[in-house]
């Protein structure tokens, strides 16, 4: 087994951090964006352009609330992003015993 | 959390930063221990201000009643020292959790809601038989501060516990127990040894439940 098997959409620095973080919630809880975004070290832009690549994969969801300054967007693992970390988990730990 | 700083400046900002699995193991290691203990409002400082609370304020009391024959109940100056540190308490654990919880919204909140709600009902009844038992002759020093102290701190213990077993918490669920028994225990001691059994009862237990979340921290989900 190589590293090309692990998921690639999540083999990248910072997209492993922000779906890690969002494991850490119990099922069904969300975080705000300023929250995450506090936690991982990101700029806003990164990390809307990382956010944007996971929501299309249906890793994770987002859910605005509010309008104009007082608007929060929220983001949170889908079941189909948990399942994703939990693979791309045991297959790193693979590779790790087999080097 | 500063989990970026030893990452390329590619792989922080694009897809195609060389992460290899080592470094990859690691920075998911990292980023979820961190994110535990952010989004957890525990702390052993948290444990030790309770283990000082503890043994201040339930130690000043027994200074004031250790002598008593009959037991009165404590004097209006010990109770200026328990009831402030207990507020103390209060506050920071309100602190923690308002500080750990920032940002954090869904069903865990809303259990956590119901579960406060409930814990204050089981309070209020138990204070409310307290007062309805003292209603009907019972209104006796000692019944009213043994059956006061022990009641809550049986009822939060207990609460606290099955909380923590349903969450699969069992280092909190064992704290849990201990408090309940020392609360046991101390009853059994008498209306005036009882502050001093539970004072110094409960420092150990918060002192030992600090030293578990020190070094002891809990198993993050997906742990390589």
């Amino acid at each position: 087994m190589t590293a090309d098997a692990l998921d690639p959409l999540i083999h990248v620095p910072a997209r492993l951090q922000i779906m890690a973080t969002l494991a850490t919630l119990p099922g069904g809880d969300a975080l705000s964006f300023t929250r995450l975004q506090d936690m991982i070290g990101l700029t806003p832009g990164n990390l809307i352009t990382h956010l944007r690549k996971l929501e299309e994969a249906d890793y994770l969801t987002s859910e605005k609330t509010g309008s104009g300054p007082a608007s929060r967007t929220s983001v949170a693992l889908t079941h189909r992003g948990r399942a994703a970390l939990d693979l791309y988990t045991q297959t790193l730990r693979g590779l790790l015993n087999g080097l | 959390m500063n989990g970026t700083s030893d990452i390329g400046e590619a792989g922080m900002y694009g897809d195609e930063g060389a992460l290899d699995p080592h470094r990859a193991a690691q920075l998911l290691e990292r980023t979820q221990r961190e994110a535990q203990r952010e989004l957890d409002y525990r702390s052993p400082w948290l444990s030790v201000i309770a283990a000082v609370v503890a043994l201040v304020g339930f130690g000043a009391v027994w200074l004031t009643v250790r002598d008593q024959h009959p037991f009165t109940g404590p004097t209006t100056a010990a109770l200026w020292v328990l009831y402030p540190l207990i507020a103390i308490r209060i506050a920071t654990v309100l602190y923690a959790h308002r500080r750990a919880s920032a940002g954090v919204s869904g069903r865990s909140v809303k259990l956590r809601q119901a579960e406060i709600a409930a814990i204050a009902v089981a309070l209020l009844a138990v204070y409310l038989l307290m007062f309805a038992l003292a209603d009907n002759g019972a209104g006796h020093a000692t019944f009213y501060w043994m059956y006061g102290l022990t009641a809550t701190l049986v009822v939060l213990g207990g609460c606290w516990a099955t909380r923590s077993a349903v969450r699969e918490d069992w280092q909190e669920f064992g704290v849990c127990i201990a408090v309940v028994l020392v609360a046991a225990f101390g009853a059994l001691a008498g209306p005036r040894a009882m502050w001093l059994v539970d004072g110094v009862g409960l420092c150990v237990v918060l002192l030992v439940a600090a030293a578990a979340e020190a070094w002891l921290p809990r198993t993050a989900r997906s742990d390589i």
